[in-house]
């Protein structure tokens, strides 16, 4: 007896696994070959797992309801008699329908008005069969993807991906990902830039695609760099990898080094000269900077720089080497 | 930043924008009507407790406590109310016992669309296991695929665990699965 219960348990966990795993779910909905191919081949040599990943499937594809809901006139008539019994004189805030942008609104979704209300110039819609997120200057974005990977998109920075493959995006301008490992079934995740593919199974770790050049940093876990001409590179924790088309560069991270990362809305800069810092900015928030004063180009920055937002940013800049940045409406001049 | 776009709805309507609560109103009263329906049985009932359910929350939104998902929170609330409701007609009517009287969640084969994947089913069989489930299997059965809620948001708002929520999908499947035939298993086994 107690031994059965044991196995029940064992089952539950196993189940719920199942259950939480996108690739499993994609062989349920026969959505992405490769899961599907691993999964036909994992229930052929598990058959003691058969009756689990039958009651993983049923529930997973569950029962079809018909969706006729009621008629929209129908609730609007009642939301009319609603809105007649409740009584807004007592709110001073509550506005009623007066200017056309307002009405406009109403006629969006609940979703998209809610995101065009928040996240102000983030656009994310849906073009076709693909999912894109895009931040403007000076956004950050955190994103949950459908498998659980979370992503923080910097400013001026895109990634977007297939429906039909969640777990392959293509990343234009920075992010930090912190990937879902599903272990149970060890399926991969990729980030795609201009000129490289990262390839992981759950692990820590910045990307940013600016101009030609791709920075990869690894912070925990293992990836694979797998690079336009075929070839591989695995990293480790601590390694940063910089590529374009002409070079490539391998360092670990150490304290003499010149590099820079992003994460936790704050840049990280080591030995990194204030001209090159303050491309980042530019990148950033889209304002380019002007220096008066040519030796403070080379200033060296070490150090953390929070980048919530450019004031912040830029009085920390200013703390850290001393020079003084003026904001003016289309760029930063340094004194 | 981490403001989610829910969050920041529902802040609106705590602000009094009727624009934001007609919004939630036209998202979610089919759902909690088609909901409320399959606990009372009973249309009127089920249109009064809902227009009364959206009143209130308008009238007392300031003091509704934090909110994160407006979806599993409605559902909470409401069947909260419809119980509440149901309980003081109970003791008005009769002293008969509405949870017995009332059938709860019915399905009929109308309601049912049948899988490819489960081709040896019909409609009508389908709806006579659904229906041979306890009420409670039935309720988690129906938020699940008709409303829509993860299984945590059904936990929360039939009170009862995650595991418990799990074993009652398994129960229920188990009663179906025994007269149903997966042809993709089948096919993968049978390949060599």
């Amino acid at each position: 007896m107690a031994c059965e219960l044991v196995m029940k348990e064992e089952n539950d966990i196993f189940l719920e696994k199942l259950l939480d795993d996108s690739s499993f779910k994609n062989w349920v909905y026969k959505i992405n070959k490769n899961d599907i191919v691993f999964w036909d081949a994992w229930v052929k040599n598990n058959p003691d797992k058969l009756k689990l990943v039958y009651m993983a499937k049923s529930i997973l594809l569950g029962i079809s309801f018909n969706r006729d809901l009621i008629y929209e006139d129908y609730v609007n008539e009642r939301l009319s008699i609603v809105l007649g019994k409740i009584h807004p004189v007592k709110n001073s805030n509550f506005k009623i329908y007066k200017d056309k942008a307002r009405i406009k609104k109403l006629q969006f979704s609940l979703a998209s008005i809610a995101a065009v209300g928040i996240l102000f110039l983030t656009i994310f819609f849906f073009r076709d069969n693909r999912v894109v997120y895009k931040t403007g200057f000076g956004e950050t974005l955190d994103l949950k993807l459908a498998d659980g990977t979370s992503v923080i998109l910097n400013g001026n920075s895109e990634i977007h991906y297939e429906k039909d493959s969640p777990r392959a995006v293509y990343l234009e301008g920075e992010a930090y990902f912190k990937v879902k490992p599903i272990a149970a079934t060890k399926a991969k995740f990729w980030v795609q830039t201009k000129n490289l593919k990262v390839e992981v199974y759950g692990t820590h770790f910045n990307v940013r695609a600016r101009g030609k050049k791709t920075d990869v940093l690894l912070d925990e876990g293992a990836i694979e760099l797998v690079f336009k001409n075929g070839e591989n590179k695995k990293m480790v924790p601590g390694e940063l990898v910089s590529f374009s088309e002409k070079q490539m560069t391998h360092d670990k991270i150490n304290t003499s080094l010149k590099y820079a990362t992003w994460k936790n809305d704050t840049y990280i800069f080591n030995n990194m000269p204030l001209i090159e810092v303050m491309k980042y900015i530019e990148n950033t928030y889209g304002l380019p900077s002007e220096f008066k004063n040519t030796e403070s180009k080379s200033l060296l920055i070490s150090g953390g720089i929070p980048n919530e937002n450019l004031a912040i940013c830029l009085s920390a800049i200013q703390k850290s080497v001393g020079v003084d940045i003026k904001i003016t409406a289309d760029k930063l001049i340094i004194n | 930043m981490n403001i989610s776009p829910e969050k920041s709805t529902w802040f609106l309507f705590v602000q009094g924008d009727l624009n934001i609560f007609s919004l939630i109103f036209k998202e979610y009263y089919p759902l909690l009507h088609n909901y409320g329906l399959k606990i009372s049985n009973d249309i009127d009932f089920t249109e009064d407790c809902l227009q009364d359910f959206f009143i209130y929350l308008y009238e007392h939104r300031e003091s509704l406590g934090e909110v994160n998902h407006i979806k599993s929170y409605l559902f909470i609330s409401f069947r909260r109310a419809i119980f509440k409701r149901l309980k003081e007609k109970r003791k008005v009517i009769s002293l008969e016992n509405p949870y017995e009287r009332i059938k709860k969640f019915q399905f009929s084969e109308e309601e049912l669309t049948v899988q490819r994947e489960f081709t040896s089913i019909q409609k009508h069989t389908l709806s006579l296991l659904l229906n041979k489930l306890s009420t409670r299997q039935k309720e988690v059965v129906y938020l699940k695929y008709y409303s829509d809620l993860k299984t945590t948001e059904i936990a929360e708002v039939m009170q009862i665990s995650y595991q418990s929520v799990l074993n009652m999908l398994q129960k229920a499947f188990i009663n179906l699965r025994a007269n149903v035939e997966d042809e993709t298993i089948r096919a993968i086994l049978k390949k060599t």
